[in-house]
């Protein structure tokens, strides 16, 4: 009995060959193509708002309005003509009442008192009106300038008024970029961290009062700083800024008592 | 690419995995394009030659043109044997032919024989290609899985359910389950592409050797 040769398959080592080149060519494809065209990730500009601290508006701000459709500030009320007050005439003393004392000149004398005091009386109240008046008028005023350029629409408030907190501001901006940052390797990692800055709204000093221990937890903090910091406004008042903050994977605090 | 290097240690061996699939799946894919396109072009080659020979010894000494269709192999193995049958008639019974059917049936199986060898042959390694199309899928949704688990560990580390601390975990994942689509979706179609391919062959192996013994009873047996 002759036995058929076995047919020998060949090219199974060619195509090998061929699949390792192509799935390596693919490799290469993705990385060159990864560097050609990186994935922009689209920043958008992140607006804070400070719920429970919101800077006290000028009532005068008005309402927002777009732009263009500013209308000019009212002129100031006119100033009402301040009349000089009528002195009362001072009771002109007689040559003769006062040569001759008489029952007569002496109820004349009392009658006329009385009426000086009335006078006075309505002196007093007339003065008290106008300084009222003038009181009035002078808030007007002051309320008027502060009103600003006469742009309507925008809160007058420049961050010093009472309710701003520009520790919170910058928390917030901590606690956004720290979210981006966030990387530790130890269990409940805490950082403290001092920041300076200064009236121009730069990061002048940062000093770690505490460290964690933790180096990917340090350097994300550092990170997230230097992040934060780019957009950074300037304190109230151009004063110097200094603020000490608790950096943990749960969120930021301040250490406002340090 | 960041997300292939910056996923951790298990869904790095998921994703070698899957790579080590999808090549070995292409190498095979590649592989047997070649084999069944040549078996079927050189089988419509040999079945015209066939039909055009008058006799079979001209043909067994033209088939090495045709060495990759399965055909030849059929014919091989069928002329072989009935040469066998012949000449074992001639020196037994001093005869040429053989009246009964008992050659014809050792031609028959020897068909039969050769048609089963050429199956084998030409599904050699498809199941390889099923292979990959039904696991990689799963193996992939394993890393997503493990990718994923991770991810929610560190939701629960951090406190913070935020698309920063999510997202990157679960895009990690995620990449293992495309890379085992991307490795399953061309096997699976190859696998049923071959599939209807060698399904033809079949089909065309069984009608020549049915024409072959058809031939063979005529002409030897002049029945």
């Amino acid at each position: 009995m002759t036995t058929r040769p076995a047919k020998v398959d060949t090219g199974m080592g060619v195509s090998c060959i061929v699949s390792t080149v192509i799935h390596l060519a693919v490799f290469l494809l993705l990385l060159w193509w990864g560097k050609l065209f990186p994935v922009n990730m689209v920043v958008q500009e992140t607006y804070y708002v400070d719920v429970v601290n919101l800077p006290v508006a000028n009532p005068r701000a008005g309402s927002p309005t777009q732009k263009g459709n500013e209308t000019e500030i009212a002129p100031p009320p006119p100033v009402a003509p301040v009349s000089a007050m009528n002195l009362p005439e001072k009771p002109k003393p007689s040559a003769k009442t006062a040569a001759k004392p008489d029952p007569r000149v002496a109820q004349s004398a009392a009658e006329s008192s009385e009426a000086a005091l009335a006078e006075r009386v309505a002196k007093l109240e007339r003065g008290l009106e106008a300084r009222r008046e003038d009181a009035v008028m002078e808030r007007l005023r002051s309320k008027l300038k502060s009103a600003g350029s006469g742009k309507s629409g925008m809160p007058a408030a420049s961050g010093t008024e009472q309710g701003s907190d520009y520790t919170a501001y910058i928390q917030s901006r901590l606690k956004d970029a720290f979210r981006d940052t966030i990387s530790y390797s130890t269990k409940n990692p805490e950082m403290i961290v001092r920041l300076f800055i200064d009236s121009g709204g730069k990061l002048s000093r940062r000093i770690s009062e505490r460290s964690s221990g933790d180096r990917a937890f340090e350097l994300a903090v550092l990170r997230a700083i230097d992040m934060a910091s780019e957009k950074f406004t300037p304190p109230p008042d151009k004063k110097q800024f200094e603020g000490v903050f608790v950096f943990k994977p749960q969120g930021i605090t301040t250490n406002r008592g340090k | 690419m960041a997300l292939l290097l910056g996923a951790g240690l298990i869904v790095k061996i998921v994703l070698l995995i899957l790579i080590g699939f999808s090549v070995v799946s292409w190498t095979i894919i590649m592989f047997k394009f070649i084999q069944v396109q040549r078996a079927n072009s050189e089988s419509v080659r040999f079945m015209d030659f066939f039909w055009k020979s008058k006799r079979f010894d001209a043909i067994a000494s033209q088939v090495d043109r045709f060495a990759n269709s399965p055909l030849t192999v059929l014919f091989n193995e069928g002329y072989g044997e009935l040469k066998k049958v012949v000449e074992g008639d001639g020196a037994s019974e001093g005869s040429a032919l053989s009246t009964d059917l008992g050659g014809i049936e050792n031609v028959s199986r020897a068909l039969r024989r050769a048609t089963n060898s050429e199956i084998t042959r030409l599904e050699k390694y498809l199941t390889f290609l099923a292979t990959t199309g039904s696991t990689s899928p799963f193996i992939g949704l394993f890393g997503t899985v493990w990718g994923i688990m991770n991810a929610f560990e560190g939701i629960g580390r951090t406190g913070s359910a935020s698309l920063a601390v999510v997202a990157p975990g679960i895009a990690e994942a995620l990449v293992a389950t495309a890379i085992g689509l991307v490795a399953a979706i061309p096997a699976v179609m190859a696998y049923n592409h071959f599939q209807h391919k060698i399904r033809v062959l079949i089909n065309e192996m069984d009608s020549f050797s049915t024409e072959f013994l058809n031939i063979v009873q005529r002409n030897i047996t002049g029945k």
